[in-house]
């Protein structure tokens, strides 16, 4: 049994290992600039899907705020560069750290909420900090920050004749939420936060205190979302509050994990894969003219795969597994 | 030596209800001590007390010689107090193995411990062959005991049953005293609640009847099933007179 335990988990890091090799060597055959940017953000979203994952999926507080944590790992970067000149790499890390004190400063009051209500409070709490950051005059308020070109470098983290550096950035950034999730996944905090998910009391009854284990999933869910968003700074040159804090973020976060399977290691990208691709063909084929088909289309697809496959894309893959495993 | 388990002068009041009056037991260590009563006399707002669900209103907790009565349910389970929930409270989404990875980890953080000391629990129980299984596939027993197995992978030194036998076929309850035997003989003690007494008497050392949120009458079992207040509070003043 535990054999095979580890033997799954070996597989599924092989499995990791092959797909990013592939997907490093995607742009040898992809010249076009529209796919390598379709590319750049299905990685971007994967990774901040799975990041959402760890909160949301394996803790189980579903989070519709996490747009918040994007815009503040994009503010800290630029205001950093642009009024101080330090380097994108630190504010990247910066913006992190400065977005896990705060998910573990609103999880204190709100992680008393339960369920629904706490689904709320994020909401609310992430449309708080857009209105605050539209009205922040020294951050540009809703004229938003236009990061200067300062030519192509890796120090600066900059590129304006090329999209690749970026996709490398952000297959990086996917591995990374990848690995964090797949590591946390078997230890003392991913039982935990399965166990608070699936009953609190009896979490504490085993010596679980779900509190701080809510705290810990906070805060390393809030910290790689908010790399996300220093890395996304960069990749637009532009910032405004709605275009790095606007409330579709949350949603493009939550969806892709929901749709390939809330709370499983591979669901956030599998479902990015499948969602974000569909997003962006949808939108440039049926789309346009503000006829609003492309959303339809869209929205009916989600319906679609959620009444088929409520389990998630990947119940596909998991149920002859499973089985076979257990009768 | 002193007791492993004490209340001492514990009430809990629900608005007007007064669920627990002037409570005070004692548990002794390696002792089976079964809390019995008719519906309605406080034997699960005591339990939950000990198990630090919520704190008393008046009165004092004390476990392994010390003061426990402000401390929350995660940290008494640290100290060496595991329990069962009465509906079962499984972690349906995970396996049964994982269910009980997660008492576990509280005495072993290492990953691969853990999941040993995990597997000990499971054969100790009788639920190896089920460990791959979803939590929410077994049968009620299989759950009972994943309760059961759930809060020994704790390694506790007291543990709380709450009516773990109650509802159970007679061969299945037949295979729950054995587990509680084991229990015992395994060095935990242990304090049960039970409805049904003909399944706790002839297990338990020493038997607490509650009536009332009072404690009514304590003793060896067979002086207990034969106390004319114990009749009286389960079967009503009638029954009482032949006594």
């Amino acid at each position: 049994m535990d054999k095979n335990y580890a033997a799954r988990r070996r597989r599924d890091l092989v499995i990791a290992a092959v797909l990013a090799a592939l997907a490093a060597l995607a742009p040898l055959f992809v010249k076009n600039v529209y796919i390598q940017n379709i590319l750049v953000l299905t990685l971007m979203y994967a990774a901040l899907s799975q990041s959402w994952n760890i909160l949301s999926g394996y803790c189980g507080q579903i989070s519709l705020g996490h747009a918040l944590y994007f815009g503040i790992g994009a503010y800290t970067t630029e205001l950093l560069f642009t009024k101080f000149g330090v380097l994108p790499w630190f504010g990247m890390l910066a913006g992190g750290m400065i977005a896990a004190v705060i998910a573990m400063g609103l999880g204190y009051p709100f992680f008393r909420l339960r369920g629904h209500y706490f689904v709320i409070a994020t909401i609310v709490i992430a449309e708080i900090g857009l209105l605050l950051f539209q009205n922040w005059e020294w951050a540009g308020a809703a004229m938003g920050i236009t990061i200067p070109v300062r030519g192509d470098s890796w120090l600066k983290f900059q590129f304006m004749r090329s999209k690749l550096p970026y996709f490398y950035f952000a297959l990086a950034l996917c591995c990374l939420a990848w690995f964090v999730t797949w590591w946390l996944e078997d230890s003392k905090w991913g039982f935990w936060w399965r166990a608070v998910k699936d009953n609190p009391e009896a979490a504490e009854s085993l010596g679980v205190v779900v509190f701080n284990s809510k705290m810990g999933a906070a805060a390393v869910s809030a910290f790689l979302v908010a790399v996300g968003g220093a890395f996304y700074a960069q990749f637009l040159a532009y910032i405004d509050p709605e275009s790095v804090m606007g409330f579709q973020f949350s949603l493009l976060m939550a969806l892709p994990a929901v749709l390939g399977g809330i709370g499983t290691l591979w669901g956030p990208v599998l479902g990015a894969a499948i969602l974000i691709p569909m997003t962006e063909l949808t939108r440039s084929y049926i789309g346009g003219s503000g006829r609003g088909v492309d959303l339809i289309v869209y929205g009916a697809l989600i319906v679609a795969i959620s009444l088929a496959l409520p389990q998630g894309l990947v119940s596909l893959f998991s149920r002859s597994k499973a089985k076979g495993a257990t009768r | 030596m002193t007791a492993l388990l004490e209340t001492r002068g514990v009430w809990q009041r629900f608005g007007g209800l007064v669920a627990n009056s002037d409570v005070s037991i004692s548990v002794g260590r390696g002792e089976i001590v079964g809390l019995i009563g008719p519906n309605g006399a406080g034997k699960s707002t005591l339990f939950n007390l000990i198990a630090g669900v919520l704190p008393p209103t008046q009165g004092s907790i004390w476990f392994d010689g010390e003061d426990v009565t402000a401390m929350p349910a995660a940290e008494r389970c640290q100290r060496g107090v595991g329990r069962t929930f009465q509906v079962v409270k499984s972690f349906e989404t995970m396996t049964v193995i994982d269910n009980v990875i997660v008492g576990a980890l509280v005495r072993n953080t290492v990953m691969r411990v853990a999941r040993r000391k995990a597997h000990e629990v499971l054969e100790f129980t009788g639920l190896a062959a089920r460990a791959d299984v979803l939590a929410s596939d077994l049968v009620p027993a299989e759950k009972r005991r994943l309760e059961v197995a759930r809060a020994l992978a704790t390694e506790p030194k007291l543990l709380l049953l709450d009516e773990v036998l109650t509802g159970l076929t007679p061969t299945e309850a037949q295979t729950g005293v054995a587990l509680v035997r084991k229990v015992r003989d395994a060095g935990i003690t242990v304090l049960m609640v039970e409805h049904v007494m003909e399944i706790v008497m002839p297990l338990v050392d020493r038997a607490i009847v509650l009536d009332l949120g009072k404690v009514l009458v304590e003793g060896k079992p067979a002086d207990v099933v034969r106390d004319p207040k114990v009749i009286k509070a389960y079967l009503g003043d009638r029954h009482a007179v032949g006594a």
